[in-house]
């Protein structure tokens, strides 16, 4: 018998000793090496030493291989610079009874951060999986809220926070401004940026600035403006780790900034659908800043077509987008780039956007003088022949729009009754209303007849440095129970929440913007339901656009949703000449709005 | 083995899954006093040889668990932890051979997926010590490894860190750097 037994090695073995046979061994006696077994045929075989052969069988094995990294550390994170007050929610109360991790136990919130699909390195992926959750990080850094954010917005945080090209598409009201300066204030913290660069509109720069104090009291700011030298000296100075300049300005500041000096680890547009137009000169400039990180901040990604969407993205990604792609392939492509949500899907108990349809007849002399101007009208279209260009159809469409609005010679308006009927009931129960218009025109005779109530105006003839004393006039004074705005100057960026009514006095072109307008009031912290009254005059052009303007609301529903199919895009030539019956007069079909 | 020094600001979560089809792998991860990541280790999922399996028997969990990949992970730090907290029983096997601090936790992320079975103090007849509203396990023969894990976790608790979150962390971690132990 020939056995042997070494450290990591046991070198007993004989042809016997096969698979099939284990399993009938009941033990093995290393010492004397006696096998025990209730086989005694095989048994007495095991007897025959002469077949008896020695293999070595390994036992243990080296260590298994690993892989690693190392992570950076922020010094930042440990300074405690940023507030001395913890935040409202409670994450842990670390003496509790630890039940809320066993299997059967409800498990508390967390907001995980996770990477983005198109980060390929296993290195890079890791870092930010294995970041600790954002309710761990507010925290542990004691960020101080000036309220708990909604899990949504930690979500939104999250999808930001690993992104180096996003759009933050969320509708109107839903917080994109404190998301994104959330994100960019743990992003700081953490090192991974230094150089960050807002743009926004001009009117918004205030309200950024607010925000800014708000959610992140800490960080420096720098507001670009003033005189040339003042400018450049702002565009770079270092000492402000968030600057922020409206898109008006880019173009008087275009030398600096294709000068390469500056550089930004991250840019942000609000409003980002001012680019949708990729050769205008303000996108041109916009895409041209050296940066590393590039996010879109807009309700409306889409306002008229997917060009808009593609126009984005050739900021956040370039190339990455083609006009031509199918609809399917542009869902999946932008799929893990846009976060989008709604009110109805996050905001559950948020009071409800109540829409009121005030279809209306014209008055007696309305509707005299509406047909005879677009009887007029399209007898002088017809005249014009192949001359005819859309701009002549537009010229049409105003003009019939402004008599559904008041008759140009006695300045009846029968909108104009109803409003009046519905703002006494408004200004009687102590509540306060926004009244939208295209026209700034429409705005003063409003004005006018509405004088008993107080009213404001916000509109582009308003200097952009009284505009927000207007907004601090109607919020304080109790006398002003109606504020006229214009869709251009008053659909974004305004905070109107205490403000229940809406009315749509003419509607606009795009429903997008129509949405804008009516998010000032019904956004986060409004309190009761915002009642919208969208006026529109029956059996006139108001009607006709009122249908093709339904069919580019469900155009931009279906790009958002799952399984959607794809949509005739935007508002053709066709269709504008279609308002009159008219047929185009040349084979061009170009987008026109 | 790499040499390290102990720092006293970083703790260590160490866990062991074990797959039907893919065998063992093992995940380390690092973290500072704030939960924030330093480091990340992890194995090349090991399968165990037939003559393992019957030589060591009951013993194989923690023969490869503890022995070979908890023990492999602790070498590999560049800081070394105070304390080494592990969601895996059978992991406490390092203490035979590696004089590090280890401590398991019980309970379990409700995500984790391992046949592996994560510590209970009532179903297992080993030294135990609950701090705050944790409970933590050493290794017979190892009791007084115990008064280390309390004077080190009173602190931490202090800091509200979460002493299971982690092991999510590493879970996730583990799929992404082992595709395939994710349909596991």
């Amino acid at each position: 018998m020939e056995y042997q037994v070494i450290t990591d090695e046991v070198t007993v073995q004989s042809t016997f000793f096969d698979s099939d046979r284990l399993c009938d061994i009941q033990s093995i006696d290393m010492e004397s090496f006696s096998v025990e077994t209730k086989d005694s045929e095989w048994l007495s075989s095991w007897n025959d030493w002469s077949e008896l052969r020695v293999l070595p069988i390994q036992c243990s094995a080296p260590l298994p291989k690993t892989i690693g990294f190392a992570f950076p550390e922020s010094t930042l994170w440990n300074a405690n610079t940023l507030g001395t007050e913890p935040t409202e929610r409670v994450i842990q109360d670390s003496t509790a009874p630890r039940e809320t991790w066993s299997k059967n136990a409800p498990t508390k919130r967390i907001t995980r951060i996770r990477p983005p699909g198109d980060l390929v390195r296993l290195e890079d992926r890791l870092y930010y999986l294995l970041q600790p959750p954002l309710e761990t990080i507010v925290q542990s850094a004691k960020l101080v809220f000036p309220f708990t954010p909604f899990p949504y917005q930690m979500e939104g945080i999250a999808f930001l926070f690993s992104r180096a090209a996003a759009v933050l598409a969320d509708e109107m009201g839903l917080g994109k401004t404190m998301q994104a300066i959330t994100t960019i204030r743990m992003l700081l913290l953490s090192n991974e940026l230094s150089h960050v660069l807002l743009i926004c509109p001009k009117p918004l720069v205030t309200n950024w600035v607010r925000e800014f104090r708000q959610w992140a009291p800490e960080i420096p700011l720098a507001v670009i403006e003033g005189d040339s030298h003042k400018r450049q000296w702002i565009w770079t100075n270092p000492q402000a780790p968030v600057k922020i300049a409206n898109y008006e300005l880019l173009m008087r500041d275009r030398e600096l900034i294709d000068d390469g000096q500056l550089e930004f680890d991250l840019v942000v547009l609000d409003e980002a659908q001012r680019i949708k137009n990729r050769n205008s000169t303000t996108s041109e400039i916009v895409r041209s800043i050296p940066r590393s990180r590039s996010w879109a901040l807009t309700g409306t990604p889409i306002e008229n077509s997917v060009e808009d969407l593609v126009s984005i993205f050739e900021f956040l990604s370039p190339g990455y987008l083609r006009d031509d792609m199918h609809h399917k392939s542009l869902c999946q492509a932008t799929r893990d780039y846009v976060l989008r949500r709604t009110k109805d899907k996050v905001l559950t108990d948020m009071p409800p956007k109540l829409f009121r349809e005030a279809d209306l007849d014209l008055s007696a002399e309305q509707r005299l003088s509406y047909r005879a101007a677009e009887e007029e009208g399209v007898v002088h279209l017809a005249e014009l022949g192949e001359s005819i260009t859309i701009q002549h159809v537009f010229e049409l469409v105003l003009r019939l729009k402004q008599i559904c609005n008041f008759d140009p010679t006695t300045g009846t308006s029968s909108k104009l009754e109803r409003l009046e009927a519905d703002l006494e009931e408004v200004a009687a129960s102590g509540q306060k209303a926004i009244i939208f218009s295209q026209w700034v025109e429409t705005l003063d005779i409003l004005a006018r007849r509405l004088d008993r109530y107080h009213p404001l105006q916000y509109h582009g003839r308003i200097a952009s440095n009284k505009r927000d004393g207007v907004i601090e006039r109607f919020k304080s004074d109790p006398k002003c129970k109606v504020i006229l705005m214009s869709y251009g100057a008053g659909a974004v960026g305004l905070n109107l929440q205490f403000c229940h009514y809406v009315f749509l006095f003419d509607r606009w072109w795009n429903p997008a913007i129509e949405d804008q307008a009516i998010n000032r009031a019904h956004r986060l912290g409004v309190k009761q339901p915002v009642t919208v009254t969208r006026m529109m005059s029956v059996d006139t052009i108001e009607q006709r656009i009122h249908d093709v303007l339904e069919e580019k609301r469900q155009l931009f529903n279906s790009l958002f949703a799952d399984n959607a199919a794809p949509r005739n895009l935007g508002l053709s030539q066709k269709e504008i000449f279609g308002l009159f019956g008219l047929s185009i007069p040349t084979a061009k079909n170009q987008k026109a709005a | 083995m790499e040499s390290s020094k102990k720092n006293a600001n970083t703790i260590g979560f160490l866990t062991v899954r074990k797959h039907e089809l893919q065998g063992y792998v093992g995940g380390l991860l690092v973290l500072n006093e704030l939960a924030r990541p330093l480091e990340f280790h992890c194995t090349l999922p090991i399968q165990t040889t037939r003559s393992q399996q019957i030589l060591y028997g009951p013993t194989l969990d923690g023969f490869v668990a503890g022995e070979q990949i908890a023990r492999s992970l602790m070498l590999k730090p560049r800081s070394q932890p105070v304390i080494y907290f592990t969601d895996t029983l059978a992991a406490l096997s390092s203490r035979h051979v590696d004089p590090q601090l280890i401590a398991a936790v019980e309970g379990a992320w409700s995500g984790a997926s391992s046949a592996l079975p994560h510590p209970k103090a009532e179903s297992c007849d080993i030294p135990c010590i609950a701090v705050g509203g944790y409970r933590f396990m050493v290794m017979p023969n190892y009791e007084k490894d115990l008064e280390a894990v309390a004077r080190i976790v009173e602190p931490l608790l202090g800091a509200s860190i979460d002493l299971i979150e982690p092991f999510s962390r590493i879970e996730e971690a583990l799929m992404e750097a082992h595709p395939a132990t994710r349909a596991a």
